[in-house]
């Protein structure tokens, strides 16, 4: 009789946190089934009890408890996987799932933890993807904002969100999307495993998609005809396209007078150029130009050389690593000892290797410089990757000079110019067509 | 995708890099005073040129040059547009050896000139690779970088002006009309590329208009700041006379020795561009002509900048690449006649072969 309730409990034999309860409601009795690890048992036992003696029969429980009554063995399966409590009768005939009162696992709604914005609101995304959904539903109620969900995966069925408006986001731009995202075969387990779904950019240190924590940001991009995907338990919201603005200008920028955020957003331009060229301007004019400088300052960066061993391209080269690895190592080291690798590196690199002659003082400077430069663009991926990209400049300034960094700094425009996702390029300021309203 | 500031600003961007360099000496060697007459004579031709061409194209909505070519009759096509090839790849090879001379001046005395075109053919042709849309949308980018220099240095070669230098400023009789080297100079006005677009939208003359206007100012300054400066008895015997002019240049209060770096630097971004543009097309007419072979545009492109890269380095001193290049502008001049015209009449008679047909 119970053919099917000793099924599920064969299949669970391995995961001893599964339970079937047995229950008396209306002197029959009823199995609870479920994770005890997802669901609060005795608070759903309670909750069923409740609705159990406000109900006329087993069959007029299971209708109030629940929208799935008599679903088959597969479907329970995947129900109790996914933390629903199942409810079986005595002769295992009819069962419902069951949204149960749930364990807490989520934290909630939060302050951002990798993006500190000022004059602005702090709530943050979270974990789950439906509270996410709802955080963009909530403060932008307008019917116009589409929702379309997937389930993707090999191994799990991973559940993403897509959101648009329609009308603003390109039409032609939702359908590359919508058949890009359901030809995905592999699992996604990370944001750059999403990122590979929308073509060619193996190498590439530009990503399609700009993540964002802030719910004032993704709604932004959504009225800037962008689209915005959630995946499920990344506390991000995924902007697809990235574009080049989203690293210079933000939404809260536009707190202050236009004035002041055109001056932010000048100053993120010259952050960004200057993370780019300023160790390869160094190299380029202390060892292969020093003559385009006046007499004077020539003699004074030379001065500020003198006695040191190194050569210039490879001091810098040393100190921009160096730099880079203790940046990287902050972010490793749990907060307790963050501070001291801070104040270690501070005492090396500021004094000590100057001191020894290792490293000239002008160096110093312009390392200083482009660490604090490549952190005032907006967002931790692209400051990675600008401060990636100034490397290769580096290296061509090493061989050819000041014609090494103009060279480098063209070609690294050329290159920003070259990528494009889904047709619109990435150094495209904002996405132009207009989807129909139909 | 094509927009028409972008366009715009590509057509500035080449008409610029050619002007830099040889063309002042092409107008000192035309007349000895009243040059801007010659300049702006030339800059009216242009204009005359492109409104042809664009009529031409006009015609045939949705088309490229390549495409009338090719509806003229295959033979049509190998006929007009090989020996343009040939031209294009000599005038990248020669281009970009002209200018790897002149930064080897200013930047880099001791780099043997070869290490500099590598870097030079690489970027070119990863640009043109990459296709029409990252050469535009760069451009507007490198435009902005680029052209502060440029006025930069223009208005900084001011402090050296002698008024005298240029006096007399009017000369009636056009002479230079009648010479043969006045339509060398047309050889620079390159503006055959706009026709390598297949545009959605009709491009209109209206829209070139201030490109042309912008490009003419831009030759009246780069014939006349060494004017003002040395003079036109010392100019004509300079190489390169726009250099040797911003060189001279010293302001005490900058930090830097030296103006020519600007100079320089907005040359580099020019010349990518300019000869990124002629790959470009190189690739475009390949492919489409050769469409027996299906050989993509990328590898005709990588084929023709080595062949090219071979023939700058073959080159052996800087008095003959100047005279190829001349030569290479006078055939450049040819082309830019002999296509707008013939676009233009074949418009014109398949129009009316048309209306005559629908009556």
């Amino acid at each position: 009789m119970r053919n099917i309730v000793k099924e599920i409990e064969c299949k669970f034999s391995d995961h001893d946190d599964f339970f079937i309860e047995e229950e008396l409601v209306d002197k029959t009795a009823i199995y609870l089934i479920g994770f005890n690890t997802l669901v609060d048992l005795s608070k759903s036992k309670l909750y069923v009890q409740q609705m159990a003696a406000s109900s006329t029969s087993i069959n007029a429980l299971f209708i109030n408890l629940s929208g799935q009554i008599n679903v088959d063995s597969e479907q329970i399966i995947k129900a109790v996987i996914e933390g629903n409590l199942v409810i079986f009768s005595q002769d295992g005939e009819e069962n419902a799932v069951v949204d149960p009162i749930a364990q807490n696992l989520r934290s909630s709604i939060a302050e951002p933890k990798n993006e500190s914005p000022i004059y602005s609101s702090l709530d943050a995304f979270g974990e789950d993807i439906n509270m996410n959904v709802g955080m963009i539903r909530k403060r932008l109620s307008t019917e116009r904002l589409c929702h379309s969900s997937y389930q993707v995966g090999e191994l799990e069925k991973r559940k993403l969100s897509v959101l648009y408006i329609k009308g603003r986001t390109p039409n032609s731009l939702i359908e590359k999307v919508n058949q890009q995202l359901k030809q995905i075969k592999s699992d996604i387990e990370t944001i750059d495993d999403l990122n590979k779904q929308f073509g060619q950019r193996r190498l590439s240190p530009v990503s399609h998609l700009f993540a964002t924590e802030l719910p004032i940001q993704a709604i932004h991009s959504l009225k800037k005809n962008r689209i915005v995907i959630f995946l499920d338990n990344c506390p991000f919201a995924l902007v697809f396209p990235h574009l080049l603005w989203d690293m210079l200008g933000s939404v809260n920028d536009r707190n202050f007078p236009f004035i002041l955020s055109f001056l932010l957003r000048i100053f993120r331009v010259i952050g960004a150029v200057a993370t780019l060229i300023l160790p390869a301007l160094y190299v380029a004019l202390v060892s292969v130009n020093p003559e385009v400088f006046k007499t004077d300052l020539a003699l004074f960066v030379a001065k500020s050389r003198e006695g040191i061993p190194l050569s210039a391209f490879l001091e810098t080269i040393a100190m921009v690593v160096l730099v880079d690895l203790i940046l990287e190592a902050i972010v490793r080291l749990p907060k307790s000892v963050g501070p001291a690798i801070t104040m270690v590196g501070g005492v090396i690199l500021g004094q000590a290797m100057v001191e020894a002659k290792l490293v000239s003082n002008l160096l110093v400077i312009v390392i200083t410089a482009v660490v604090i430069a490549s952190s005032a663009v907006i967002g931790m991926q692209n400051s990675l990757y600008i401060r990636l990209l100034k490397y290769p400049i580096l290296i061509l300034a090493s061989l050819f000079g000041i014609l090494g960094v103009c060279m480098g700094l063209f070609f690294t425009v050329i290159y920003l110019a070259s990528l494009t996702s889904n047709d619109i390029p990435y150094i495209s300021f904002h996405i132009e067509e207009k989807g129909d309203t139909k | 995708m094509t927009n028409r500031i972008q366009i715009g600003i590509i057509f500035i961007i080449v008409n610029l890099s050619f002007g830099y360099l040889v063309y002042p000496n092409l107008v000192y060697g035309l007349v000895k005073i009243a040059h801007w007459e010659v300049v702006i004579c030339q800059c009216f031709l242009q204009m005359i040129l492109i409104w042809i061409y664009i009529r031409g194209l006009g015609y045939f909505q949705g088309n490229d040059v390549i495409d009338i070519y090719l509806k003229m009759g295959r033979w049509a096509a190998i006929i007009f547009l090989s020996p343009f090839v040939i031209n294009l790849v000599t005038l990248v090879a020669l281009n970009i050896r002209m200018h790897t001379e002149v930064i080897i001046s200013i930047f880099l005395p001791r780099t043997p000139y070869w290490s500099i075109m590598i870097l030079f053919f690489f970027i070119s042709t990863y640009t043109a690779i990459k296709g029409i849309g990252t050469i535009l949308r760069s451009s507007v980018f490198i435009f902005f970088i680029v052209i502060p220099l440029v006025v930069f240095s223009f208005f900084t070669s001011v402090v050296n002006f002698d008024l005298h230098n240029v006096t007399p400023s009017w000369y009636s009789p056009h002479k230079f009309l009648s010479n043969v080297k006045f339509y060398y100079l047309l050889g620079f006005s390159s503006f055959l590329f706009l026709g390598f677009f297949s545009f959605d939208k009709k491009i209109t003359f209206r829209q070139l208009f201030v490109s042309c206007l912008g490009v003419a100012l831009f030759f009246l300054s780069v014939v006349y700041i060494p004017l003002f400066i040395f003079g036109q008895e010392t100019v004509v015997t300079l190489t390169t006379p726009f250099y040797e002019a911003m060189d001279s240049v010293d302001i005490s209060w900058f930090s830097f020795n030296r103006q020519a770096i600007f100079f320089g630097i907005s040359l580099v971004g020019l010349v990518i561009l300019a000869n990124a543009v002629m790959f470009w097309m190189i690739g475009r007419i390949m492919k489409k002509m050769f469409t027996f072979r299906t050989v993509k545009s990328s590898y005709w492109i990588i084929a023709f900048s080595v062949c090219a890269f071979i023939l700058a380095i073959y080159v052996p001193n800087k008095y003959l690449i100047e005279k190829y290049f001349l030569w290479c502008t006078s055939a450049q001049a040819y082309f830019m006649i002999i296509i707008p015209f013939t676009i233009f009449i074949y418009g014109f008679l398949t129009k009316r072969g048309n209306l005559g047909y629908e009556k």
